[in-house]
Protein backbone atom coordinates (compact mmCIF):
# COMPACT_ATOMS: atom_id res chain seq x y z
CA UNK A 1 0.00 0.00 0.00
CA UNK A 2 1.19 3.38 -1.20
CA UNK A 3 1.31 6.49 0.73
CA UNK A 4 -1.42 7.86 -1.31
CA UNK A 5 -4.07 5.08 -0.76
CA UNK A 6 -2.64 5.07 3.13
CA UNK A 7 -3.96 8.30 3.80
CA UNK A 8 -7.14 8.28 1.55
CA UNK A 9 -8.49 5.23 3.77
CA UNK A 10 -7.01 6.66 6.91
CA UNK A 11 -7.96 10.16 6.84
CA UNK A 12 -12.53 9.23 6.78
CA UNK A 13 -11.65 6.73 9.66
CA UNK A 14 -9.59 8.90 11.67
CA UNK A 15 -12.62 11.38 11.37
CA UNK A 16 -14.89 8.98 12.12
CA UNK A 17 -13.14 7.47 15.31
CA UNK A 18 -12.68 11.33 16.81
CA UNK A 19 -16.31 11.50 15.85
CA UNK A 20 -16.98 8.48 17.65
CA UNK A 21 -15.50 9.62 20.93
CA UNK A 22 -16.19 13.51 21.10
CA UNK A 23 -20.01 11.58 20.79
CA UNK A 24 -19.55 9.38 23.77
CA UNK A 25 -18.08 12.09 25.25
CA UNK A 26 -21.43 14.72 24.26
CA UNK A 27 -23.29 12.38 25.60
CA UNK A 28 -21.92 11.98 28.86
CA UNK A 29 -22.03 15.80 29.17
CA UNK A 30 -26.03 15.84 27.60
CA UNK A 31 -26.90 13.32 30.82
CA UNK A 32 -24.93 14.89 33.62
CA UNK A 33 -26.73 18.48 32.39
CA UNK A 34 -30.01 16.89 32.36
CA UNK A 35 -30.09 15.16 35.21
CA UNK A 36 -28.48 18.24 37.06
CA UNK A 37 -31.49 20.58 35.74
CA UNK A 38 -34.00 18.27 36.39
CA UNK A 39 -32.73 17.71 40.01
CA UNK A 40 -31.94 21.58 40.69
CA UNK A 41 -34.26 23.62 37.85
CA UNK A 42 -33.44 26.68 39.25
CA UNK A 43 -29.63 26.49 38.56
CA UNK A 44 -30.54 26.21 34.66
CA UNK A 45 -28.83 28.88 33.47
CA UNK A 46 -25.68 28.11 35.36
CA UNK A 47 -25.85 24.54 34.22
CA UNK A 48 -26.39 25.07 30.81
CA UNK A 49 -23.32 27.51 30.62
CA UNK A 50 -21.05 24.96 32.13
CA UNK A 51 -22.75 22.71 29.92
CA UNK A 52 -21.53 24.80 26.79
CA UNK A 53 -18.12 25.09 27.28
CA UNK A 54 -17.40 21.44 28.04
CA UNK A 55 -19.23 20.43 24.86
CA UNK A 56 -16.99 22.97 22.71
CA UNK A 57 -13.87 21.56 24.53
CA UNK A 58 -15.66 17.60 23.62
CA UNK A 59 -16.45 19.14 20.56
CA UNK A 60 -13.11 20.69 19.58
CA UNK A 61 -11.46 17.36 19.30
CA UNK A 62 -13.52 16.24 16.01
CA UNK A 63 -13.20 19.79 14.40
CA UNK A 64 -9.30 19.13 15.10
CA UNK A 65 -9.52 15.78 13.18
CA UNK A 66 -11.97 17.70 10.76
CA UNK A 67 -9.17 20.83 10.25
CA UNK A 68 -6.12 17.82 9.84
CA UNK A 69 -8.01 16.28 7.28
CA UNK A 70 -8.75 19.24 5.57
CA UNK A 71 -4.91 20.25 5.72
CA UNK A 72 -3.42 16.72 4.24
CA UNK A 73 -6.96 16.28 1.54
CA UNK A 74 -4.74 17.94 -1.18
CA UNK A 75 -2.04 15.14 -0.78
CA UNK A 76 -3.87 12.58 -1.57
CA UNK B 1 2.05 73.12 24.11
CA UNK B 2 4.10 71.87 27.35
CA UNK B 3 5.43 68.56 28.64
CA UNK B 4 1.71 67.31 27.99
CA UNK B 5 2.55 67.82 24.15
CA UNK B 6 5.34 65.61 24.59
CA UNK B 7 3.79 62.76 26.20
CA UNK B 8 1.52 62.60 23.39
CA UNK B 9 3.97 62.68 20.98
CA UNK B 10 5.51 59.66 22.61
CA UNK B 11 2.54 58.14 22.77
CA UNK B 12 2.19 58.39 18.60
CA UNK B 13 5.88 57.62 18.19
CA UNK B 14 5.80 54.27 19.89
CA UNK B 15 2.22 53.26 17.74
CA UNK B 16 3.41 54.25 15.01
CA UNK B 17 7.12 52.74 15.02
CA UNK B 18 5.60 49.99 17.18
CA UNK B 19 3.06 48.91 13.88
CA UNK B 20 5.67 49.80 10.95
CA UNK B 21 8.71 47.96 12.62
CA UNK B 22 6.40 44.57 12.58
CA UNK B 23 4.75 45.49 9.09
CA UNK B 24 8.68 45.92 7.81
CA UNK B 25 9.67 42.87 10.19
CA UNK B 26 7.06 40.92 8.08
CA UNK B 27 7.13 42.14 4.79
CA UNK B 28 10.68 43.19 4.05
CA UNK B 29 13.06 41.75 6.46
CA UNK B 30 13.28 40.92 10.33
CA UNK B 31 16.28 42.43 10.80
CA UNK B 32 15.19 45.88 9.11
CA UNK B 33 12.32 45.92 11.25
CA UNK B 34 14.52 45.66 14.61
CA UNK B 35 16.71 48.46 13.23
CA UNK B 36 14.06 51.16 13.04
CA UNK B 37 12.35 49.88 16.19
CA UNK B 38 16.13 50.63 17.24
CA UNK B 39 16.14 53.64 15.84
CA UNK B 40 13.00 54.59 17.23
CA UNK B 41 13.34 53.84 20.55
CA UNK B 42 16.79 55.38 20.71
CA UNK B 43 15.58 58.75 19.95
CA UNK B 44 12.15 58.62 22.23
CA UNK B 45 14.93 57.97 25.29
CA UNK B 46 17.04 60.66 23.83
CA UNK B 47 13.99 62.84 23.72
CA UNK B 48 12.90 62.22 26.73
CA UNK B 49 16.76 62.57 28.48
CA UNK B 50 16.67 65.94 26.75
CA UNK B 51 13.36 66.94 28.41
CA UNK B 52 14.58 65.75 31.72
CA UNK B 53 17.69 68.00 31.84
CA UNK B 54 16.12 71.13 30.71
CA UNK B 55 13.21 70.71 33.13
CA UNK B 56 16.20 70.09 35.41
CA UNK B 57 17.89 73.50 34.90
CA UNK B 58 14.95 75.36 33.93
CA UNK B 59 13.25 74.53 37.25
CA UNK B 60 12.58 77.17 39.95
CA UNK B 61 14.70 75.39 42.81
CA UNK B 62 17.65 74.47 40.54
CA UNK B 63 20.43 75.47 43.12
CA UNK B 64 19.31 72.58 45.12
CA UNK B 65 21.37 69.31 45.68
CA UNK B 66 18.86 67.02 44.10
CA UNK B 67 18.13 69.32 40.74
CA UNK B 68 21.88 68.80 40.26
CA UNK B 69 22.00 65.32 40.67
CA UNK B 70 18.80 64.90 38.27
CA UNK B 71 20.79 67.13 35.42
CA UNK B 72 23.86 64.97 36.45
CA UNK B 73 22.14 61.84 35.73
CA UNK B 74 20.54 62.94 32.62
CA UNK B 75 24.02 63.84 31.36
CA UNK B 76 25.53 60.59 32.18
CA UNK B 77 22.13 58.61 30.30
CA UNK B 78 22.74 60.96 27.03
CA UNK B 79 26.74 59.64 27.21
CA UNK B 80 25.91 56.41 27.44
CA UNK B 81 22.75 56.60 25.11
CA UNK B 82 25.29 58.01 22.51
CA UNK B 83 28.27 55.05 23.14
CA UNK B 84 25.24 52.96 22.47
CA UNK B 85 23.87 55.00 19.53
CA UNK B 86 27.41 53.98 18.03
CA UNK B 87 27.30 50.73 18.43
CA UNK B 88 23.96 50.33 17.09
CA UNK B 89 25.07 51.91 14.11
CA UNK B 90 27.89 49.59 14.05
CA UNK B 91 25.48 46.59 14.08
CA UNK B 92 22.25 47.12 11.90
CA UNK B 93 21.57 49.06 8.79
CA UNK B 94 22.01 52.41 9.10
CA UNK B 95 19.35 54.06 6.93
CA UNK B 96 16.49 52.02 8.54
CA UNK B 97 18.14 52.94 11.81
CA UNK B 98 17.76 56.82 10.68
CA UNK B 99 14.43 56.23 9.39
CA UNK B 100 13.39 54.84 13.19
CA UNK B 101 15.31 58.33 14.23
CA UNK B 102 13.29 60.07 12.27
CA UNK B 103 9.91 59.16 13.37
CA UNK B 104 9.34 61.51 16.56
CA UNK B 105 10.61 64.34 14.62
CA UNK B 106 8.38 63.79 12.09
CA UNK B 107 5.32 62.82 14.54
CA UNK B 108 6.16 66.21 16.23
CA UNK B 109 6.06 68.38 13.27
CA UNK B 110 2.87 66.69 11.96
CA UNK B 111 1.21 67.30 15.09
CA UNK B 112 2.44 71.02 14.93
CA UNK B 113 0.80 71.48 11.91
CA UNK B 114 -1.97 69.44 12.54
CA UNK B 115 -2.50 71.70 15.77
CA UNK B 116 -2.12 74.75 13.72
CA UNK B 117 -4.46 73.97 10.91
CA UNK B 118 -7.03 72.88 13.50
CA UNK B 119 -7.19 76.61 14.51
CA UNK B 120 -7.73 78.29 11.55
CA UNK B 121 -11.21 79.43 10.45
CA UNK B 122 -11.18 77.59 7.23
CA UNK B 123 -10.98 74.38 9.33
CA UNK B 124 -14.02 75.20 11.07
CA UNK B 125 -15.80 76.09 8.22
CA UNK B 126 -14.77 72.94 6.63
CA UNK B 127 -16.13 70.70 9.53
CA UNK B 128 -19.26 72.92 10.31
CA UNK B 129 -21.43 70.69 7.83
CA UNK B 130 -20.47 67.03 7.99
CA UNK B 131 -21.55 65.78 4.55
CA UNK B 132 -18.72 68.73 3.59
CA UNK B 133 -16.50 66.71 5.75
CA UNK B 134 -17.43 63.47 4.61
CA UNK B 135 -16.93 65.04 0.98
CA UNK B 136 -13.76 66.05 1.94
CA UNK B 137 -12.13 63.32 3.20
CA UNK B 138 -13.40 60.75 0.59
CA UNK B 139 -11.53 63.12 -1.77
CA UNK B 140 -8.71 63.35 -0.02
CA UNK B 141 -8.41 59.65 0.55
CA UNK B 142 -9.16 59.24 -3.50
CA UNK B 143 -6.22 61.59 -3.96
CA UNK B 144 -4.26 59.29 -1.58
CA UNK B 145 -5.19 56.19 -3.42
CA UNK B 146 -4.39 57.78 -6.94
CA UNK B 147 -1.12 58.81 -5.74
CA UNK B 148 0.37 55.81 -3.82
CA UNK B 149 -1.11 53.46 -7.43
CA UNK B 150 0.92 56.14 -9.45
CA UNK B 151 4.21 55.24 -7.30
CA UNK B 152 6.44 53.21 -9.09
CA UNK B 153 7.55 51.05 -6.94
CA UNK B 154 3.97 50.34 -5.45
CA UNK B 155 4.47 47.79 -2.14
CA UNK B 156 1.63 45.35 -3.52
CA UNK B 157 3.55 45.38 -7.38
CA UNK B 158 6.69 44.71 -5.17
CA UNK B 159 4.40 42.06 -3.26
CA UNK B 160 3.33 40.07 -6.09
CA UNK B 161 6.75 40.34 -7.93
CA UNK B 162 8.39 38.46 -4.98
CA UNK B 163 9.17 34.52 -6.21
CA UNK B 164 7.97 32.46 -3.22
CA UNK B 165 4.70 33.98 -2.45
CA UNK B 166 3.77 34.13 -5.65
CA UNK B 167 4.13 30.32 -6.68
CA UNK B 168 2.48 29.42 -3.70
CA UNK B 169 -0.09 31.48 -4.18
CA UNK B 170 -0.57 29.90 -7.77
CA UNK B 171 -0.78 26.72 -6.83
CA UNK B 172 -2.80 27.90 -3.64
CA UNK B 173 -5.68 29.21 -6.42
CA UNK B 174 -5.39 25.91 -8.74
CA UNK B 175 -6.85 23.63 -5.74
CA UNK B 176 -8.67 25.82 -4.21
CA UNK B 177 -11.13 24.60 -2.06
CA UNK B 178 -15.25 24.21 -3.29
CA UNK B 179 -17.84 27.17 -2.56
CA UNK B 180 -20.59 29.39 -3.10
CA UNK B 181 -19.84 31.92 -5.66
CA UNK B 182 -19.55 35.34 -3.71
CA UNK B 183 -19.18 38.81 -4.98
CA UNK B 184 -15.41 38.44 -5.27
CA UNK B 185 -15.16 35.66 -7.40
CA UNK B 186 -17.84 36.99 -9.60
CA UNK B 187 -15.65 40.46 -9.70
CA UNK B 188 -12.74 37.65 -10.91
CA UNK B 189 -14.82 36.17 -13.64
CA UNK B 190 -16.18 39.16 -15.07
CA UNK B 191 -12.60 41.08 -15.16
CA UNK B 192 -9.85 38.77 -14.30
CA UNK B 193 -7.10 40.95 -15.45
CA UNK B 194 -7.55 44.02 -13.93
CA UNK B 195 -5.28 44.92 -11.45
CA UNK B 196 -7.67 46.06 -8.52
CA UNK B 197 -9.65 42.62 -8.99
CA UNK B 198 -6.33 40.51 -8.35
CA UNK B 199 -5.70 42.90 -5.35
CA UNK B 200 -9.58 42.46 -3.80
CA UNK B 201 -9.09 38.54 -4.52
CA UNK B 202 -6.49 38.47 -2.59
CA UNK B 203 -7.84 40.48 0.59
CA UNK B 204 -11.33 39.32 0.23
CA UNK B 205 -11.41 38.09 3.61
CA UNK B 206 -9.84 41.05 5.14
CA UNK B 207 -12.45 43.00 2.93
CA UNK B 208 -15.09 41.16 4.27
CA UNK B 209 -14.37 41.48 7.71
CA UNK B 210 -13.72 45.03 7.10
CA UNK B 211 -17.05 45.55 5.71
CA UNK B 212 -18.83 44.34 8.69
CA UNK B 213 -17.33 46.24 11.19
CA UNK B 214 -18.19 49.10 9.03
CA UNK B 215 -21.77 47.47 9.30
CA UNK B 216 -21.78 47.54 12.69
CA UNK B 217 -20.75 50.84 13.65
CA UNK B 218 -23.33 52.30 10.91
CA UNK B 219 -25.82 50.19 12.99
CA UNK B 220 -24.37 51.40 16.34
CA UNK B 221 -24.26 55.14 15.47
CA UNK B 222 -28.34 54.71 14.27
CA UNK B 223 -28.91 53.11 17.21
CA UNK B 224 -27.48 55.41 19.76
CA UNK B 225 -28.02 58.57 18.02
CA UNK B 226 -30.70 60.42 19.93
CA UNK B 227 -31.70 57.85 22.42
CA UNK B 228 -35.31 58.04 23.70
CA UNK B 229 -36.83 56.62 26.35
CA UNK B 230 -39.11 55.25 24.90
CA UNK B 231 -36.79 53.36 22.06
CA UNK B 232 -37.65 52.53 18.42
CA UNK B 233 -36.97 49.21 16.82
CA UNK B 234 -33.31 49.43 15.58
CA UNK B 235 -32.62 50.91 19.65
CA UNK B 236 -34.70 48.39 21.30
CA UNK B 237 -33.11 45.48 19.63
CA UNK B 238 -29.29 47.22 20.08
CA UNK B 239 -30.53 47.89 24.04
CA UNK B 240 -31.85 44.34 24.87
CA UNK B 241 -28.49 42.67 23.12
CA UNK B 242 -26.15 44.87 25.38
CA UNK B 243 -28.42 44.23 28.20
CA UNK B 244 -28.25 40.86 27.83
CA UNK B 245 -24.55 40.56 27.29
CA UNK B 246 -23.61 42.37 30.13
CA UNK B 247 -25.88 40.45 32.82
CA UNK B 248 -24.02 37.34 31.47
CA UNK B 249 -20.99 38.86 31.52
CA UNK B 250 -21.06 40.39 35.06
CA UNK B 251 -22.71 37.10 36.13
CA UNK B 252 -19.29 34.79 34.91
CA UNK B 253 -16.75 37.44 36.09
CA UNK B 254 -18.52 39.27 39.28
CA UNK B 255 -19.90 42.56 39.75
CA UNK B 256 -16.41 43.59 40.69
CA UNK B 257 -14.53 43.06 37.90
CA UNK B 258 -17.25 42.31 35.41
CA UNK B 259 -18.15 45.82 33.76
CA UNK B 260 -14.93 46.47 33.06
CA UNK B 261 -14.68 43.51 30.31
CA UNK B 262 -18.07 43.68 29.23
CA UNK B 263 -17.13 46.09 26.24
CA UNK B 264 -13.92 43.76 24.88
CA UNK B 265 -16.21 41.06 25.28
CA UNK B 266 -19.62 42.01 23.63
CA UNK B 267 -17.75 43.12 21.17
CA UNK B 268 -15.91 40.48 20.47
CA UNK B 269 -20.01 38.05 20.27
CA UNK B 270 -21.26 40.70 18.53
CA UNK B 271 -18.50 40.60 15.67
CA UNK B 272 -18.20 37.41 15.40
CA UNK B 273 -22.09 36.54 15.20
CA UNK B 274 -22.04 39.43 12.34
CA UNK B 275 -18.93 37.48 10.75
CA UNK B 276 -20.57 34.06 11.00
CA UNK B 277 -23.84 34.63 9.73
CA UNK B 278 -22.58 36.44 7.29
CA UNK B 279 -22.09 33.82 4.63
CA UNK B 280 -25.35 32.67 5.24
CA UNK B 281 -26.31 35.74 2.50
CA UNK B 282 -26.21 34.82 -0.53
CA UNK B 283 -22.42 35.92 -2.79
CA UNK B 284 -21.68 37.10 0.53
CA UNK B 285 -18.97 35.34 2.37
CA UNK B 286 -17.80 34.37 5.91
CA UNK B 287 -14.58 35.81 6.92
CA UNK B 288 -14.28 33.06 10.19
CA UNK B 289 -14.35 30.35 7.38
CA UNK B 290 -10.63 31.54 6.84
CA UNK B 291 -7.79 30.81 9.39
CA UNK B 292 -6.12 33.90 9.43
CA UNK B 293 -8.98 35.51 10.76
CA UNK B 294 -9.32 33.23 13.41
CA UNK B 295 -6.22 33.17 14.82
CA UNK B 296 -6.04 37.04 14.57
CA UNK B 297 -9.26 36.92 16.79
CA UNK B 298 -8.00 34.39 18.84
CA UNK B 299 -4.28 36.29 19.71
CA UNK B 300 -6.04 38.84 20.51
CA UNK B 301 -7.94 37.63 23.10
CA UNK B 302 -4.21 36.26 24.40
CA UNK B 303 -2.66 39.17 24.71
CA UNK B 304 -5.19 40.69 26.22
CA UNK B 305 -5.69 37.70 28.88
CA UNK B 306 -1.76 37.93 29.45
CA UNK B 307 -1.89 41.87 29.57
CA UNK B 308 -4.65 41.19 32.26
CA UNK B 309 -3.22 39.00 34.20
CA UNK B 310 -0.18 41.14 34.62
CA UNK B 311 -2.52 44.12 35.48
CA UNK B 312 -4.38 42.69 37.64
CA UNK B 313 -1.34 40.36 39.80
CA UNK B 314 0.94 42.32 39.10
CA UNK B 315 4.15 41.48 37.65
CA UNK B 316 5.18 38.52 40.88
CA UNK B 317 1.41 37.57 41.27
CA UNK B 318 1.39 36.41 37.09
CA UNK B 319 4.52 34.71 37.98
CA UNK B 320 2.80 33.16 40.80
CA UNK B 321 0.09 32.37 39.02
CA UNK B 322 2.24 30.74 36.10
CA UNK B 323 4.12 27.83 39.09
CA UNK B 324 0.02 27.31 40.05
CA UNK B 325 -0.64 29.49 43.01
CA UNK B 326 1.77 27.57 45.57
CA UNK B 327 0.85 28.19 48.95
CA UNK B 328 2.78 25.16 51.19
CA UNK B 329 6.04 23.41 50.49
CA UNK B 330 4.47 20.61 49.02
CA UNK B 331 3.59 22.85 45.88
CA UNK B 332 6.39 24.74 46.05
CA UNK B 333 8.59 21.57 45.38
CA UNK B 334 6.37 20.98 42.45
CA UNK B 335 6.62 23.94 40.64
CA UNK B 336 8.96 22.61 38.26
CA UNK B 337 6.78 20.79 36.84
CA UNK B 338 3.68 23.19 36.76
CA UNK B 339 5.40 26.10 35.05
CA UNK B 340 5.97 24.03 31.90
CA UNK B 341 2.21 22.56 32.09
CA UNK B 342 0.66 26.20 32.69
CA UNK B 343 2.97 27.76 30.01
CA UNK B 344 1.72 24.67 27.43
CA UNK B 345 -2.07 25.75 28.77
CA UNK B 346 -1.30 29.31 28.12
CA UNK B 347 -0.31 28.69 24.58
CA UNK B 348 -2.71 26.22 23.80
CA UNK B 349 -5.39 28.43 24.80
CA UNK B 350 -5.45 30.24 21.17
CA UNK B 351 -4.90 27.38 19.08
CA UNK B 352 -8.18 25.25 20.33
CA UNK B 353 -9.52 29.07 20.52
CA UNK B 354 -9.02 29.93 16.35
CA UNK B 355 -9.46 25.98 14.79
CA UNK B 356 -12.60 25.33 16.82
CA UNK B 357 -14.29 28.54 15.53
CA UNK B 358 -12.49 28.26 11.93
CA UNK B 359 -13.44 24.27 11.60
CA UNK B 360 -16.94 25.06 12.78
CA UNK B 361 -18.04 27.89 10.88
CA UNK B 362 -15.69 26.13 7.86
CA UNK B 363 -16.79 23.02 7.80
CA UNK B 364 -20.56 24.41 7.84
CA UNK B 365 -19.81 26.15 4.67
CA UNK B 366 -18.79 23.25 3.40
CA UNK B 367 -21.46 21.34 4.32
CA UNK B 368 -23.87 23.87 2.52
CA UNK B 369 -22.02 23.61 -0.16
CA UNK B 370 -22.40 19.76 -0.40
CA UNK B 371 -25.51 19.43 -0.36
CA UNK B 372 -26.16 22.47 -2.57
CA UNK B 373 -24.17 20.82 -5.42
CA UNK B 374 -26.40 17.36 -4.52
CA UNK B 375 -29.54 19.28 -5.13
CA UNK B 376 -28.36 20.46 -8.32
CA UNK B 377 -26.67 16.55 -9.39
CA UNK B 378 -29.72 14.62 -8.44
CA UNK B 379 -31.97 16.30 -10.91
CA UNK B 380 -32.80 13.49 -13.78
CA UNK B 381 -32.01 17.13 -15.90
CA UNK B 382 -28.89 18.09 -16.36
CA UNK B 383 -27.89 21.73 -17.52
CA UNK B 384 -30.89 23.42 -15.23
CA UNK B 385 -29.96 26.21 -13.67
CA UNK B 386 -31.51 25.54 -10.35
CA UNK B 387 -31.14 22.34 -8.06
CA UNK B 388 -33.27 21.02 -5.78
CA UNK B 389 -32.85 23.23 -2.32
CA UNK B 390 -31.69 20.16 -0.69
CA UNK B 391 -29.91 22.60 1.62
CA UNK B 392 -32.64 24.90 2.65
CA UNK B 393 -34.36 23.57 6.17
CA UNK B 394 -32.47 21.70 7.66
CA UNK B 395 -29.16 22.53 7.20
CA UNK B 396 -29.71 26.47 7.08
CA UNK B 397 -31.14 26.07 10.37
CA UNK B 398 -28.32 24.08 11.76
CA UNK B 399 -25.95 26.62 10.15
CA UNK B 400 -27.99 29.66 12.28
CA UNK B 401 -27.65 27.64 15.02
CA UNK B 402 -23.73 26.97 14.97
CA UNK B 403 -22.65 30.15 14.37
CA UNK B 404 -24.58 31.54 17.53
CA UNK B 405 -23.42 28.38 19.28
CA UNK B 406 -19.84 29.24 18.20
CA UNK B 407 -19.46 32.99 18.94
CA UNK B 408 -21.16 31.81 21.99
CA UNK B 409 -18.56 29.38 22.61
CA UNK B 410 -15.49 32.00 21.87
CA UNK B 411 -16.92 34.67 23.83
CA UNK B 412 -17.57 32.24 27.00
CA UNK B 413 -14.06 30.59 26.86
CA UNK B 414 -12.58 34.53 26.85
CA UNK B 415 -14.96 35.38 29.59
CA UNK B 416 -13.04 32.73 31.49
CA UNK B 417 -9.69 32.63 30.59
CA UNK B 418 -9.77 36.27 31.92
CA UNK B 419 -11.62 34.96 35.27
CA UNK B 420 -8.84 32.34 35.38
CA UNK B 421 -6.11 35.84 35.34
CA UNK B 422 -8.21 37.64 37.87
CA UNK B 423 -7.39 37.17 41.79
CA UNK B 424 -9.81 34.98 42.98
CA UNK B 425 -9.18 34.96 46.67
CA UNK B 426 -13.28 34.53 46.78
CA UNK B 427 -13.56 31.47 44.59
CA UNK B 428 -10.66 29.90 46.19
CA UNK B 429 -9.33 26.72 43.87
CA UNK B 430 -12.84 26.43 42.23
CA UNK B 431 -11.40 28.37 38.83
CA UNK B 432 -8.61 25.98 39.10
CA UNK B 433 -10.95 23.55 38.49
CA UNK B 434 -12.14 25.08 35.67
CA UNK B 435 -11.83 24.21 32.48
CA UNK B 436 -7.67 25.38 31.39
CA UNK B 437 -9.02 25.06 27.53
Amino acid sequence: MDFHSALGLGLPVGIGLAAIGSGIGLGGIGNGAMQAIGRQPEATAKIQLAMIIIAALAEALTIYAFVTMFLLSPKI
Amino acid sequence: MGLEFLVRVRNTTLWLAGVGALLVASYLSPRLGLALAAGAAWSLVNLSLIERLITALTSRERVTFACRNRAALAIAGLVVLFASGAALLALLPAPWLMAGFGVPLVVMVSKAVSALLLMTGAWARLTKSPWRAALVAIAIGGLAWLAVSALPGHPSAALHAAPPAHASAATHEEQKAPGFPTVVTLLEATMPHAGWVAWVVKDEVLLFSMLIALLLCVAAYFASRNAKMIPGPLQNVVETLVEKLYDFIVGILGPRYGPRYVPFLGTLFIYILAMNLFGLIPFMHSPTASLNVTVALALTVFVYVQYTGLRELGVPGYFHHLLGSPRDVTSWLLTPLMLPIHILGELAKPISLSCRLFGNVFGEDMLLVAFATLGVMCLPVKQLPFGLPLQFPLFLGLAIFSSVLQALVFTVLSTVYILLMLPHEEHGHEGEAHPAH
